[in-house]
């Protein structure tokens, strides 16, 4: 198949606006576990750190985005997936150190669709809080047969690890805005030194986070 | 393809090879050095890193390119493990390692002897093939006194000459001076760590390391960054042999480095000596060195590997095999951990060294009295982070959140934000017993980056002597965590029974040709101009980290070659 196929070319521009429509309208679940005005904040916080490009395409990054953001949720002043920028971190490690990984999330994120439609008649994203959390749940349990590889527990295992990667690395790689994931946990990231008193201390260390030495 | 001669071949430039190499090279030795990966120095580790260092593993083997596979059983298939602990450049190890540096116990010499003295020899499990060390710890008391002075350990003496000293480790061996530096600053959970232990009549002290405390030789002091297991050190303040050993080496001006080059033969001819070794440059050709003497000094894995493969007709089941003993005996170190939460404090564990920050010896070895136990040896109780490295990545990967809070979702996010500088672990770092079938072998399947065949471990250490120690040493980790105040505590699960750290095993030294593959000083029975050193010739294991003991061994197998095999090149025993 060319560039100039033109059947290709519309299936694309189809899949775009079928995209653009499903993350517009419904990236926020409907209904979390959390308490309303988290899973409020929560929605009010989808608005400018979805950055991604390097890899995912639009319908795979809207997948990842809610789903880690699951597995992270924001709220007022704990920042979550959406607000320290996981999705731009894996985007950008796929395209890059994990590009070995690509394959993986492509049957992963395939095969997670095809549960959900199997199971709900909608596709992960547009599922709400509670069914997206049935679902991520049954994957970490192993409980779903649709999976065949990767497996639903390597695919749950490798999309929570790169969720901490995103959260907690170094922001030069595309996460941990502003170091808001440091800053959740009280980490002051790569210190060049610590005195007797900072070792000794019983109170919260209180120098701003800092990166590389 | 390019053939070179020289004196002797060192493979692997690690804890062993950078202090042969320098040894040797003052005594005039024309040496060249093989390493796998890259020399690097302190400039590259200005930027500490979690996810480079920690969980990308960047100064470790790529345990996709250079595979090292393992199964429980013969019956299973084997995969390969996801994290290699072992280093890949100039250095090996010590670049990347926690820099914790133990001697062992006098007793860690002659565990088959003591244990049948002390308790019977229906104390040693049926299976286990546990024997003493070919040598004591006086033998190798002057060469670990030699490697603290000359690489720089912070400690403070528990045993002067037999005098017992409150504050140092009361249960070491007798050594005849004083650490040459003071012991490093202890951190909040290291002194929380003391209080709990004293409470419950415990001996605590601050954790030996290869660590200056203050300038040595020429090096700073440690800045208590916290970037130490899985980090090259930003200031040089880790004795790493890349800043201590490598640098003598190269001013003897007899020391040439070759990185980037992978050593895949052991050549040797009909005379039953080998001639040298062959290796694939960074360039992929194949080239080879003639040496007078060929000293294999990589992680274990390697040692025996490199055996396995070097198979001539003379040595059909691998060189220098012909005690049958090749790849046997592997151990590792299994390391239970109990996580501990404080509401009345923060413990802020990523601030100082890394690993093992305070440790007990009292439930180490035969320091205490197994009768009635269903199992012999112990294990060296510390204050760590979850997995002996502080920042928040290793947090998420390694502590396991306590029972009835999930490992995601809004109720882990909250763990994590209120607990993260509010935790500690507590580990005990256990002595497994040595047994035949625990192995080291090649997948007949898994290849790695050069095309040789994968190191294949055949291991699984839940055995009842190792279980029964392991929860014996768990129900001690939680007694510490309460008496250090933790208002909450919780075990970590306890794995599918894979090998920890510190492996150690395959090369078996011993007394006799019939029963081990090399002498006391790590020379072949078979091909006396061939030496294999390192962690690999340990007959068992100690509960204590290996490094030290295998910097000792190297000092006393260099003074050996030196003094004696130079002159006299044939069996040293």
């Amino acid at each position: 198949m060319t560039e100039h196929d033109p059947g290709r070319r519309t299936f694309l521009v189809r899949a775009i606006v079928g995209t653009g429509a499903i993350a517009g309208a419904e990236l926020v679940p409907a209904q979390t576990t959390e308490s309303p005005k988290e899973a409020n904040a929560s929605a009010q916080s989808h608005s400018g750190e979805d950055r991604h490009g390097a890899f995912f395409n639009r319908d795979d990054a809207a997948t990842v985005a809610a789903f880690t953001e699951r597995l992270m949720p924001g709220a007022p002043g704990k920042p979550g997936a959406h607000d320290t920028g996981v999705l731009h971190y894996i985007d950008l490690a796929l395209a890059g150190a994990y590009a070995d990984l690509q394959d993986f999330y492509r049957h992963g994120l395939a095969q997670l669709d095809a549960l959900c439609r199997k199971r709900y008649n909608e596709p992960f994203v547009r599922l709400n809080a509670a069914r997206q959390d049935e679902v991520i749940r049954a994957l970490e349990q192993g409980e779903a047969t649709e999976f065949t590889w990767p497996t639903a527990q390597e695919f749950f295992n490798t999309i929570r690890t790169h969720t901490m990667e995103g959260m907690f690395a170094d922001p030069i790689y595309g996460g941990n805005k502003d170091f808001a994931g440091w800053r959740l946990v009280g980490f002051p990231g790569a210190q060049p030194i610590f005195t007797r008193t900072d070792l000794e201390s019983k109170q919260a260390f209180s120098r701003a986070p800092v990166t590389g030495l | 393809m390019a053939t070179e001669k020289t004196d002797v071949v060192i493979v692997g430039m690690g804890a062993v090879g950078g202090i042969l190499a320098a040894e040797l090279g003052k005594a005039g030795m024309k040496v060249i050095g093989l390493e796998r990966g890259p020399r690097l120095s302190t400039a590259d580790f200005s930027g500490q890193d979690e996810l480079r260092y920690f969980q990308r593993q960047d100064l470790r083997p790529n345990a996709k390119r250079q595979p090292v596979t393992w199964r429980a059983s013969a019956n299973a298939a084997a995969k390969p493990l996801p994290i290699l602990n072992y280093g890949n450049q100039a250095g090996g190890g010590t670049v990347h390692y926690g820099a914790v540096s133990w001697r062992f116990h006098e007793d860690d010499f002659r565990v088959r002897s003591q244990t049948i003295q002390r308790y019977g020899s229906s104390a040693i499990p049926k299976d286990s093939s546990l024997i003493d060390w070919p040598l004591t710890y006086a033998d190798l008391e002057p060469f670990y006194d030699r490697a603290e002075y000359e690489l720089g350990v912070s400690g403070k003496a528990g045993n002067l000459e037999g005098r017992k000293i409150e504050g140092g480790n009361i249960f070491e061996a007798p050594r005849r001076r004083e650490y040459p530096l003071p012991p490093l600053l202890a951190d909040q959970s290291g002194l929380i760590f003391e209080e709990g232990a004293h409470k419950l009549g415990h001996h605590p002290f601050s954790t030996p390391r290869a660590i200056l405390s203050q300038s040595y030789h020429g090096r700073p002091s440690c800045t208590y960054c916290g970037f130490c297991q899985a980090f090259g050190c930003h200031v040089g303040a880790k004795s790493s042999i890349l800043v201590t050993k490598l640098p003598e080496a190269d001013a003897t001006g007899n020391f040439k480095l070759l990185t980037g080059t992978m050593c895949f033969r052991v050549n040797s001819d009909n005379s039953g000596r080998v001639t040298g070794v062959s290796y694939y440059g960074p360039d992929g050709s194949t080239n080879t060195i003639e040496a007078e003497l060929v000293i294999l000094a990589t992680f274990i894995y390697d040692n025996t590997r490199l055996l396995l493969v070097s198979k001539t007709r003379k040595f059909p089941n691998g060189l220098a095999n012909s005690s049958g003993q090749l790849g046997k005996h592997l151990m590792a170190h299994i390391t239970p951990r109990v996580f501990a939460t404080f509401e009345d404090r923060f413990v802020n564990i990523y601030m100082g060294p890394n690993a093992q920050k305070h440790s007990l010896d009292d439930f180490n070895a035969d320091n205490f009295d197994h009768s009635g136990l269903k199992f012999i040896r112990g294990g060296q109780i510390s204050v760590s982070p979850a997995d002996l490295e502080g920042g928040p990545i290793g947090a998420a990967m390694s502590m396991n959140p306590p029972p009835g809070i999930p490992r995601w979702g809004a109720a882990y996010r909250d763990f994590l934000a209120k607990y993260f500088a509010r935790y500690a672990a507590v580990i005990a770092q256990t002595e497994n017993l040595p047994y035949a079938d625990q192995t080291i072998d090649l997948d007949p399947t898994v290849r790695d980056q050069w095309g040789l065949p994968a190191p294949r471990l055949t291991y699984d250490w839940r055995r009842p002597n190792e279980l029964a120690r392991i929860e014996f040493l768990t129900g001690k980790l939680e007694q510490l965590a309460a008496a250090m105040g933790a208002t909450r505590y919780w075990r970590s699960p306890m794995g599918a029974g894979a090998p920890g750290a510190h492996h150690e095993g395959g090369t078996r030294m011993g007394d006799n040709p019939k029963t081990s593959v090399v002498n006391r000083y790590g020379q072949s029975w078979d091909i006396p101009n061939l030496f294999i050193i390192g962690s690999s010739t340990f007959p068992t294991m100690s509960g204590f980290n290996p490094t030290l003991t295998i910097q000792a061994l190297a000092y006393m197998s260099a003074d050996a070659i030196v003094n004696r095999y130079k002159k006299n090149p044939g069996r040293l025993v």
